[in-house]
């Protein structure tokens, strides 16, 4: 029982620290805040689940980054979403007309990240979130060197894309 | 023109706000589950419900045929038959937490699945052989009783009610349920199959 009080006490660390971030990731993905909130859950029933495994060989962080960003691409990828995944982009557009007055620039960064391929969307938002090169690349699986060229381009790319959607 | 920085600016800006705390995320997850646990023990009442009345009717009043009794202990032991094997499935998916055992969880899952599937087809058919054979035996003495109009009106409505519950009620129940168990196992998989 002291156990089980102290893995939910932990836990409860855990999800204060890291949800906030997990969350900007998974809405980053998917641009929609329901099945952010739907992946960000997933993610963390996941870590609560095998919380005894994790072995402190990284930081809790990339550990979770890692959960979340296996999570995000199965997630989509699941065929029964393949549909809601369609719908990203109307999910964006509306978003557009809802922040039109609050702050369009934000729901057009949102549309330019949808743009992307999976795997760049993910990498461009933990590199937004300032997150070091060799954790992104623990997380990823990719190599450190790999990852600056990568990153270079998606960064060349949002860019593009951001200043192509606004002059429109 | 923006440059990339602006960019990662506007992105830190923007605040994001989670709406689920940790308590209330574990609770999500237990909820699914005890939907299909609440859906299993109303089943059961449901099926205690019925025995107890049948039971009463069976006590309170006076028969004379031996064929009466006879029914009636068919049908209170179709019943009681159903109401255990919905008993065992229900203390499958009941036992473990899939918060606490995910793959033990996810295993009962599966095994309750295929017997609700078992129950729904042949299960069901000789519950309803059952059930039709106990009413054929009661109504010979309580039919006697009642006018023509009364007795065509029984018959046609006790017909009526298994025929609509072996067809139309049973194919939807079997259909809905089974794309709820098939989700929540497709969703826990998804889950499971990372470590």
């Amino acid at each position: 029982m002291r156990l089980m009080e102290q893995k939910d006490k932990l836990f409860k660390e855990i999800f204060d620290s890291n949800s906030k971030k997990i969350f900007h990731l998974c809405y980053g993905y998917t641009g929609d805040t329901d099945a952010a909130n739907d992946l960000l859950q997933e993610t963390f029933l996941k870590v609560w689940q095998n919380l005894d495994k994790f072995r402190n060989k990284s930081l809790i962080s990339t550990w979770i980054y890692r959960i979340a960003v296996n999570t995000c691409l199965t997630y989509l990828r699941s065929e029964k979403r393949q549909a809601k995944d369609e719908l990203t982009d109307n999910i964006i557009e509306n978003k557009i007309e809802e922040f039109s007055e609050k702050n369009e620039q934000i729901a057009l960064l949102y549309t330019c990240i949808s743009k992307l391929e999976e795997n760049d969307r993910l990498i461009i938002t933990m590199f937004l979130d300032e997150l070091p090169y060799h954790e992104i690349a623990d997380i990823s699986g990719i190599s450190e060197g790999n990852l600056r060229v990568k990153i270079h381009r998606i960064k060349q790319k949002l860019t593009e894309l951001y200043n192509q959607y606004a002059s429109v | 023109m923006q440059a990339f920085d602006q960019i990662q600016e506007l992105w830190q800006k923007h605040q994001v706000e989670v709406k689920v705390s940790a308590d209330e995320m574990l609770q999500q997850a237990k909820k699914e589950v005890n939907g299909i646990k609440l859906r299993s023990a109303l089943n059961i009442i449901g099926m205690l419900f019925s025995f107890l009345a049948i039971l009463l009717v069976w006590v309170f009043y006076e028969y004379q045929s031996l064929t009466t009794h006879f029914g009636f202990a068919i049908v209170l032991c179709a019943i009681s038959i159903s109401t255990l094997i919905l008993i065992r499935d229900h203390r499958l998916i009941a036992k473990n937490d899939y918060t606490v055992y995910p793959h033990q969880y996810l295993q009962n899952l599966k095994t309750y699945q295929l017997n609700r599937y078992n129950l729904y087809n042949y299960m069901y058919w000789l519950y309803t052989i059952a059930l039709s054979l106990g009413f054929i035996l009661t109504f010979m003495e309580i039919l006697s009783k009642l006018s023509n109009t009364q007795r065509i009106l029984a018959v046609s409505l006790t017909f009526l009610w298994i025929l609509f519950c072996s067809t139309i009620l049973r194919k939807a129940v079997m259909k809905r349920e089974k794309e709820r168990i098939a989700l929540l196992i497709e969703k826990f998989e998804r889950i499971s199959s990372q470590f």
